[in-house]
């Protein structure tokens, strides 16, 4: 697999404060790579940084090869970036919007014209193309930033926080496409603070968090790596004795570290084991005669996982300042 | 610069697609521009109102003028010349003025309210490079500025219906409103580069339109004051070992002056000493030592002790004022003041004041505009930004190829 983004320590300070304290990634082509971080982690630093507007203070990163330092302008022609807050002009249509950064990529204007035509039918904008940028919604807002990281079809997006302040209606829109235009074979390098949303749609993770990678790979090998536990939820049918009954045959269960009876009737279960072992678990739950009606994963895998890792480490703020 | 990015920038200047690029870019960022400019009715209500100013101010004058002549005041050169001369002044001075104050006013948020809406990123992340960017935006504001500038021309061509302006004394004019515009213009640009809010630009912007205009003016005017008139008082007149050139005010202070150029180029058209010759002569009294290294004392007549308009009184100009082309100097107005001094009516006192101050106008904004283009494109730029203090770390950090 090629490697498309690469950092090697990168470091950025900014006046005195770490901002980035030593940042080593490795992208592999095709990937959604996701970074995962509290607000402050340097995620939007380290991707500014890929993306030429910022120059680290220390360390080196390459995108597609070309270093973000020496050959600047051979990483834009690669990148489309989305920053976290971006403005828009309000005095231009949706169409101009795209056309002026066609532009900017000195696209001929023959192919401008169909670019915009097909980023604004895969944002699904195709219907709003002569409005003004600036009475779209939020969520159009957004995707039209993220059509305009298009227009030059770059290899790698870098995407900071792209879901954010979207409904979950839209943010569903976002997923879908960028599991798009991952199909198309680009390398998607996204950043956010929202978990859930990234665990759907990532390959890898890299869990950072005061300027520093805690935890980087797919998120089920730093799950086994860290052995942290799965939560369970089962939702079995019967009585509040019988559903007492289940809880205990569960926490008998040598694997079930907790049993939990919630108020909405499920059980949870605090689950040291991989999925062999769940699936034996029910397995076995099933054969005891409890009717289960469900039996899942909670969803919030990666924010546990992300507490987890981010409470394994937790050095005084001044060796990091150092 | 440091060693690392030195080559990649010499060969990037060297590739003439690079050159290729820029203008690409320009053309991106300037249509963008224009486009959001000339979107509905605020430039042409924009272009209306000034036109409108104009040739009410325009009307004004010639009425103003014409009655001065019909209770006697005019004096005895041709009442029509007078009125061509007069409208010139009043419409060259109000364009300044307003051009002076529209230029920056279309420059001052350009790049600074990119930075406030946070559009400036996304440009940045483009290969557009910063150059582009701010010569983009520099000249789709220009545009509109010439736009204003040239509508006003037939309006200014009104002058020749009454006479006493020939078309080099329009063109003269128009060119010192065109570099007026470039280079306030610029001002504007680099301010708004420099700054992080428009606010902040934009009475930056103005504090320094002001100074050049009004306060070097001031201050040219008070160190004069200090100093005594010297304009005709050479090296050689005065007594005491006193050194002229160290008390004189430096002229250079003028030359940023868009007023002090239109004054140049209207006391090309004037007829006698007075008004805006008289300020011109002053500014440029060293212009006697100019011609050919002599000292010689030319008969200028100090400025302060002429009694001021006695019009036509000097030496029969009146008589040649009309003809086209030839004003009251009598030669090619464009010639070299030093031929002029030497050759050409030595008598004439006012030959030499020609051209004595607008082109170094023009030339002092041209060489600055530029140097300012330059330096807010630095100031655009992300990556290539000056920093102080960051070279240890650079050199330090350059690490190994992956």
């Amino acid at each position: 697999m090629n490697e498309m983004v690469r950092t090697d320590g990168l470091v950025k300070r900014y006046d005195g404060t770490l901002a980035v304290a030593g940042i080593d990634l490795a992208i592999g082509e095709g990937e959604i790579f996701g970074l995962v971080g509290p607000n402050g982690a340097g995620k939007t630093t380290t991707l500014r940084i890929l993306s030429t507007l910022l120059e680290p203070s220390a360390g080196e990163a390459w995108v597609a090869g070309a270093s973000v330092r020496r050959n600047p302008d051979s990483v834009r022609r690669v990148i489309g970036f989305m920053p976290d807050t971006f403005g828009v002009y309000d005095d231009m249509k949706v169409w101009e919007y795209l056309d002026f950064f066609a532009r900017c990529y000195g696209i001929p204007p023959a192919r401008r014209r169909r670019i915009v035509a097909d980023l604004l039918e895969l944002v699904d904008l195709g219907a709003k193309r002569d409005a003004y940028v600036l009475g779209l919604s939020r969520g159009m807002q957004q995707r039209l930033c993220l059509a305009h990281a298009l227009v030059h079809d770059p290899q790698v997006l870098l995407l900071d926080e792209p879901a954010s302040g979207l409904d979950p209606r839209a943010r569903v829109e976002l997923r879908e496409l960028l599991r798009e235009l991952r199909t198309l074979g680009k390398t998607i390098l996204i950043s956010s603070h929202i978990l859930p949303e990234l665990e759907e749609l990532c390959t890898s993770v890299a869990i950072i968090d005061r300027g520093r990678v805690l935890a980087a790979g797919r998120v089920a090998d730093i799950e086994r790596r860290l052995r942290v536990g799965a939560v369970l939820r089962v939702r079995v049918l019967g009585t509040d004795d019988e559903l007492e009954v289940a809880r205990a045959w569960f926490a008998a269960d040598p694997h079930v570290a907790t049993a939990e009876l919630l108020i909405d009737g499920q059980i949870e279960l605090g689950f040291r084991g991989d999925d062999e072992e769940s699936a034996r678990l029910l397995a076995a739950a099933v054969a005891a005669g409890l009717r289960i009606v469900s039996f899942s994963r909670a969803a919030s895998d990666l924010e546990e996982l992300f507490l987890q890792v981010t409470a394994l480490d937790e050095p005084p703020m001044d060796e990091v300042a150092s | 610069m440091t060693a690392a990015t030195e080559p990649r920038r010499w060969r990037r200047l060297g590739v003439p697609g690079a050159i290729s690029g820029v203008a690409s870019g320009i053309g991106a960022v300037g249509v963008k521009e224009l486009r959001g400019r000339m979107r509905g009715r605020r430039a042409f209500v924009v272009l209306t109102v000034y036109l409108v100013l104009l040739g009410v101010f325009a009307w004004m004058v010639e009425l103003f003028i014409e009655r001065q002549y019909s209770q006697g005041f005019g004096g005895f050169s041709y009442a029509s010349a007078e009125i061509g001369r007069g409208v010139f002044t009043a419409l060259l001075l109000l364009e300044t003025l307003l051009v002076a104050f529209l230029a920056p006013a279309f420059t001052a948020g350009a790049i600074s309210q990119e930075r406030e809406k946070q559009t400036l990123d996304l440009l940045a992340a483009t290969p557009i490079s910063s150059l582009a960017i701010v010569s983009g935006k520099l000249l789709s504001a220009l545009a509109y500025v010439f736009l204003l500038i040239f509508a006003s021309l037939p309006l200014t061509a009104l002058v020749f219906v009454f006479g006493g302006v020939a078309p080099d004394d329009v063109v003269r004019g128009y060119i010192v409103l065109l570099v007026t515009a470039v280079g306030l213009g610029a001002l504007g640009l680099f301010f708004s580069a420099l700054m992080r809010r428009t606010q902040a630009a934009t009475v930056l912007t103005y504090v320094v339109v002001l100074a050049l205009t009004l306060g070097s003016f001031l201050l040219w005017a008070f160190w004069l004051a200090m100093t005594g008139s010297v304009s005709s008082a050479p090296v050689r007149d005065l007594g005491g070992g006193v050194q002229v050139e160290a008390r004189r005010a430096p002229e250079a202070l003028l030359w940023l002056n868009p007023f002090v150029a239109q004054a140049d180029v209207i006391c090309g058209t004037e007829t006698s000493f007075g008004g805006s010759c008289s300020i011109v002569s002053e500014i440029t009294g060293r212009s006697v030592v100019f011609g050919g290294g002599t000292l010689e004392p030319v008969p200028v007549p100090a400025p302060v002790i002429v009694p001021v308009p006695e019009k036509g009184g000097v030496g029969g100009a009146g008589t040649v004022e009309i003809v086209p082309g030839a004003n009251v100097q009598g030669g090619a107005p464009v010639r070299a003041f030093a031929d002029v001094v030497a050759i050409d009516q030595p008598q004439d006192p006012f030959g030499v004041l020609r051209d004595a101050i607008w082109p170094r106008f023009a030339l002092a904004w041209l060489v600055l505009s530029t140097i300012l283009v330059l330096l807010s494109a630095q100031l655009v730029s992300p990556t290539r930004r000056w920093r102080l203090r960051r070279g240890a770390s650079r050199q330090s950090a350059r690490g190994g190829t992956p």
